[in-house]
């Protein structure tokens, strides 16, 4: 392939590995981008995109390999050394800090001085013009906390492509922008590369690889699945690539008639913060809901105010109770547990699991959640050697300490924990983040059957394609509201965009 | 709208801490007839420079999510200090301890990845004990160059005016003009990114710590210059004072608020608070624990983010 010919290389990973704990991000990866070029790289989330990106950023240091930047092997500490070799990043995350104002911001690092001291009519004055460049409208002296999520992105955008750099590293740029700002980045993109510069976009949104970019790699697992000329691959042949395999397979059907069973949980006039929106919604027995949307949209306040860890304003929460009768549940962790709403937070080392305790008395904590605490604790080993069996969790035995296990298998523990101790209703935050693919569809398995036996599920996530293949009714989130409730089968990721997009910047702002 | 200002400025001034001085101002005025003559005035001004001083050194820590406990034991330390060594090396031999416990305290939380309060509380306890083997009752001379930078005055307005006016004039260069100051701000907001931006998170936090007990130095050459001795529990209050002090002016300790102004107010409510206590006849002990309430107070009325339970 001509494209990765390493006479013109300005980038060249050789070898790259890279471990996090028990999970091997990167495997024995080689990749080359050349100098006036587009190079996409796409990937499944978790295939490693993300990570690959960071260590050319100066973010993370590979544990094996090389990379060259025009033909010198360069070993990256820090942010700041990637960014002395000529690398430019706009991260995924946006890293807008929220008590700086959008001109600070834009030049944070890197601020107009004299000795030392910030020149700040200098400052303003260039502000204005890359903001001029993005066509983003808003006060350069404005605090970025009071600004969107799409304008704080095109801040972002503006900021990493004012550097002087050679090769610019995109992460998916677009999560926040609409149709028009898209544009506005093609051209960007375009200028850039007629520059001579190098650009790496990560995006997993087919349709802008295909319009921006020259090159496109495929990753999978942490492996480079290939890197091909865009021009010669058609979308369905780019999927099968990402994908390596039909989705349907990895989902579990669904339940055909959930709504019979009654009502299991009833949200009414929720208020999580005083700005957002009040939302109301109600979850069936048997049923999987799944909140869709753009990232930062109040969708993960919604699902923690109901958990009871998040803050709420105003509203109830009705459960179903014994004999069908819809109870009050009051707000709190301690009431929610109780009334049996199992709660599995997108941290779940942090938040969820007892990391180093072993696997035994992390469930045996979720059996014993209804006794007295004076009682005696006494579980049956059988009974979690039963659980572990039937939820396929890969350890040695009961005894392993949780922090030793992979992704997976952890997610498997916290699920166990909770149907151990028989709640019906499950809120699940990113339910297979960080988890590998084998895993995934075991997961999406368990969660299918505790429907299947009378539980409810609401799931938040940022996977669209989990959301469209598990989910049997799909509310869509946007601006703290829920704009849409779309049917599970028969949906498209494109209808749930159109919803999830459809206020403009303009529309935002004008609600703040 | 109100709200929207305290939303979307980093200074954290929010009415209380402007109303608070102000009120105390009047009331005392017309409780006690003392309180406004210039005698009195240029008094609070003494009693408050040094805790100024120090409270500003503590908000450059507190602006990246830190705090130093130790700075009470720094000052008192600094008194033993310039009783103890010649007077020709009185105030090097001061300063350099001063950046020493800097670094300590700042390496210790950075790279040893200490808990600050648990750094900072070990080298105040290690401090005290050393100030007390050096300089065990209070006493001593200090040299003569050193009175005369505390007690005189130019054209009747006192020396400690001046060195209140000096901390704040840098402490104000340093916060809103230079980079240095904005990337505190940027580190106190969320380190990571401040880091993903180049700012080089450690060396900045490292440097704090080392403001932070200069300005304590500094203050404590301020005390003995004032009271020409040395006492090695002279500072003892000057750790919860100038968390007080920094919170009563708005300050959050989570880091990333905070501002010059502020701190100016909170320590001038404090002062006052003594001073009016003084005038009125109420027990300085009372005193104390009206700083306690102060500062649950101060720290209750800050916005923060809820977490669960």
């Amino acid at each position: 392939m001509a494209l990765s010919s390493p006479a013109n290389a300005l980038v060249a990973f050789r070898s790259i590995n890279k471990s996090f704990g028990s999970t091997q991000a990167l495997v024995d990866l080689s990749l080359q981008g050349s100098a006036g070029s587009v190079h996409a790289i796409t990937g499944e989330n978790g295939a490693g995109k993300s990570t690959l990106m960071n260590l050319l950023a100066g973010v993370h240091q590979p544990d094996s390999g090389e990379i060259s930047v025009r033909g010198q092997a360069l070993r990256l500490e820090s942010p700041a050394q990637a960014q002395n070799a000529g690398v430019s990043t706009i991260f995924q995350e946006l890293t807008i800090l929220p008590n700086l104002t959008v001109a600070e911001n834009l030049f944070l690092g890197r601020e107009p001085h004299r000795t030392g001291i910030i020149d700040r009519s200098l400052m303003r004055r260039r502000a204005e013009q890359a903001l001029e460049l993005v066509k983003c409208r808003v006060d350069v002296n404005a605090y970025c906390q009071a600004l969107s999520v799409a304008e704080q992105q095109l801040i972002e955008i503006a900021k990493g492509l004012m550097a002087d750099a050679d090769i610019f590293i995109l992460d998916e740029p677009t999560a926040a922008l609409n149709g028009p700002e898209v544009d506005t980045l093609g051209e960007l993109i375009h200028s850039l590369k007629t520059a001579g510069k190098l650009i790496f976009y990560i995006s997993h949104r087919l349709e802008e690889i295909f319009r921006f970019s020259e090159a496109v790699s495929v990753l999978k697992d942490g492996r480079l699945v290939g890197t091909f000329e865009t021009h010669e691959l058609t979308q369905d042949e780019l999927i099968s690539l990402m994908v390596g395999r039909p989705l349907g397979q990895l989902f579990p059907p669904r339940n055909p008639h959930p709504s019979y069973l009654g009502c299991a949980l009833e949200v009414s006039e929720l208020v999580t913060s005083e700005p957002e929106h009040a939302v109301s919604f109600r979850i069936n027995r048997g049923e999987i809901v799944g909140f869709a949307g753009l990232q930062g949209q109040g969708q993960r306040e919604i699902i923690r105010a109901v958990a009871g860890v998040g803050p709420h304003v105003g509203g109830r929460v009705k459960k179903r109770g014994p004999g069908d009768a819809l109870q009050n549940v009051d707000l709190s962790i301690v009431a929610v547990a109780r009334s049996g709403i199992g709660f599995i937070p997108e941290d779940r080392k942090s938040e969820g699991l007892y990391l180093s305790l072993s696997i035994e008395q992390n469930v045996a904590l979720g059996m014993l959640r209804q006794l007295a605490m004076w009682r005696r604790a006494h579980v049956r080993k059988s009974g979690i050697d039963d659980l572990l069996l039937r939820m396929r969790v890969r350890a040695n035995d009961q005894g392993q300490l949780v922090s030793s296990l992979s992704g997976g298998n952890q997610q498997k523990v916290m699920l166990g924990r909770w149907l151990a101790s028989g709640v019906d209703v499950l809120l699940v935050e990113e339910p297979t983040r960080g988890v590998d693919v084998g895993a995934k569809s075991e997961i999406y398995a368990l969660l299918r059957e505790f429907a299947n036996s009378g539980g409810a599920v609401l799931i938040v996530s940022s996977e669209l394609t989990e959301i469209l293949g598990l989910c049997d009714r799909i509310l869509v989130v946007r601006d703290g509201e829920i704009t849409a409730e779309l049917d599970g089968v028969g949906t498209s990721e494109e209808e749930i965009m159109r919803y999830a997009l459809a206020g403009s910047t303009a529309d935002a702002r004008k609600e703040l | 709208m109100p709200v929207s200002i305290m939303k979307s400025n980093r200074s954290g001034l929010r009415l209380a801490t402007i109303a608070l001085p102000a009120l105390l101002f009047v009331v005392l005025s017309i409780l006690s007839p003392a309180f406004l003559s210039v005698q009195n005035l240029s008094n609070i001004n003494g009693q408050i420079a040094a805790l100024l001083i120090v409270s500003l050194g503590q908000l450059v820590v507190a602006l990246i999510g830190g705090i130093d406990l130790s700075v009470g034991a720094v000052l008192s330390l600094t008194t033993t200090i310039i009783v103890s060594v010649s007077p020709d090396f009185a105030l090097p031999a001061a300063l350099l301890a001063g950046i020493a416990i800097g670094l300590v305290n700042g390496i210790g939380v950075t790279v040893a990845g200490v808990h600050p309060l648990i750094m900072t509380m070990a080298s105040m306890t290690f401090l005290q004990g050393l100030a007390l083997l050096i300089h065990p009752v209070p006493g001593g001379t200090v040299p003569d160059y050193l009175a005369g930078l505390a007690w005189t005055s130019a054209a009747g307005v006192p020396a400690a005016f001046f060195w209140c006016v000096a901390a704040v004039t840098i402490a104000s260069f340093l916060l809103s003009m230079t980079r240095f100051g904005l990337r505190l701000f940027a580190i106190g907001a969320n380190q990571a990114s401040a880091a993903r931006n180049g700012i080089a998170v450690r060396w900045y936090s490292v440097s704090c710590y080392v403001i932070c007990s200069v300005a304590a130095t500094i203050a404590g050459i301020f005390i003995s210059a004032r009271v020409s001795s040395g006492d090695a529990t002279v500072g003892a209050p000057f750790a919860l004072d100038s968390i007080t002090a920094i919170a009563m002016g708005g300050v959050q300790l989570a880091g990333g608020t905070g501002s010059v102004a502020g701190v100016v107010l909170g320590t001038i409510t404090l002062g006052l608070l003594t001073n009016g206590m003084n005038l009125v006849g109420i027990s300085p002990f009372l005193r104390t624990a009206a700083t306690g309430l102060l500062l649950l107070v101060a720290i209750s009325m800050q916005r923060r983010t809820v977490i669960g339970v």
